[in-house]
């Protein structure tokens, strides 16, 4: 069976109590439990404002779930959080993949660094006094202003 | 005395516009080079949880910024794309405002 990383994000209508809330946490880690799949991380930002309404809520608690797991236990917890009243929205993502490519491309870029500092004499890792940061820096701040014009 | 008149007048137009068409002949005077901000700070994910990430590429009506504004590369424009997605499904970001 092949584990694949999920990340779950819902949305619970903001009247919902904090024991309700809990509830949910403990279903979806059950289920996560039956399919032997693993929860990796649970992150509740809180009550937040949504952009724009959805079926009379304006806000929303949401909650981040990581996990890992079959397709049929996201079918699973999809199917519960389907039921649920108090789901105001839910959305999976897949990320296992996504992750691997930019760990990836991460990585490259640092082989390449330390390669080309090697090679012109350096330490392989830049150190914190280096010219590059604050340079960088200034530069976003430009774009930034540039493109909210 | 002419000369004096065209020292006074000619300084703001003419020359300078001269100097400006010889760096740049198409002119326009916005030529700031655009450069992908993702590729600039090395964001390898493009997070669709993270909204000050986003929202540099969403101007007022929440219309997702053209490439040829932004400057951002195709590839990370497609990546935006998807991530600009995932967050309005979320009611993270606007679909419209009016």
């Amino acid at each position: 069976m092949s584990q694949r990383q999920y990340e779950l994000v819902y949305i619970i209508a903001p009247e919902t109590g904090e024991q309700e809330i809990a509830d949910l946490h403990t279903q979806i880690e059950q289920i996560v439990q039956r399919f032997h799949g693993t929860l990796e991380k649970t992150e509740n930002w809180g009550r937040r404002k949504l952009a724009y309404e959805i079926g009379h809520h304006k806000e929303g608690v949401y909650v981040v779930e990581t996990f890992s797991g079959s397709g049929e236990m996201v079918k699973e917890i999809e199917r519960r959080l389907r039921v649920a009243d108090s789901i105001v929205r839910y959305l999976t993502v897949r990320v296992d993949e996504d992750l691997r490519v930019a760990q990836r491309h991460h990585d490259e870029r640092k082989a390449t660094q330390a390669r080309r500092r090697t090679a012109r004499g350096l330490p392989p890792e830049p150190q914190p006094g280096e010219r590059r940061g604050d340079m960088d820096e200034e530069d976003d701040r430009m774009e930034g202003v540039e493109v909210g014009r | 005395m002419s000369e004096e008149r065209s020292g006074g007048r000619g300084r703001g137009g003419k020359k300078d516009d001269k100097a400006k068409g010889g760096e740049r002949p198409r002119g326009g005077f916005f030529r700031r080079r655009r450069v992908c901000k993702f590729c600039a700070d090395k964001i390898d994910y493009i997070n669709y949880k993270d909204v000050r990430l986003l929202t540099p590429f969403i101007p007022e009506r929440g219309k997702i910024q053209p490439r040829r504004i932004s400057g951002t590369c195709a590839k990370h424009q497609r990546a935006l794309q998807t991530a600009i997605s995932r967050a309005r499904q979320l009611a993270l970001i606007p679909y419209v405002t009016d």
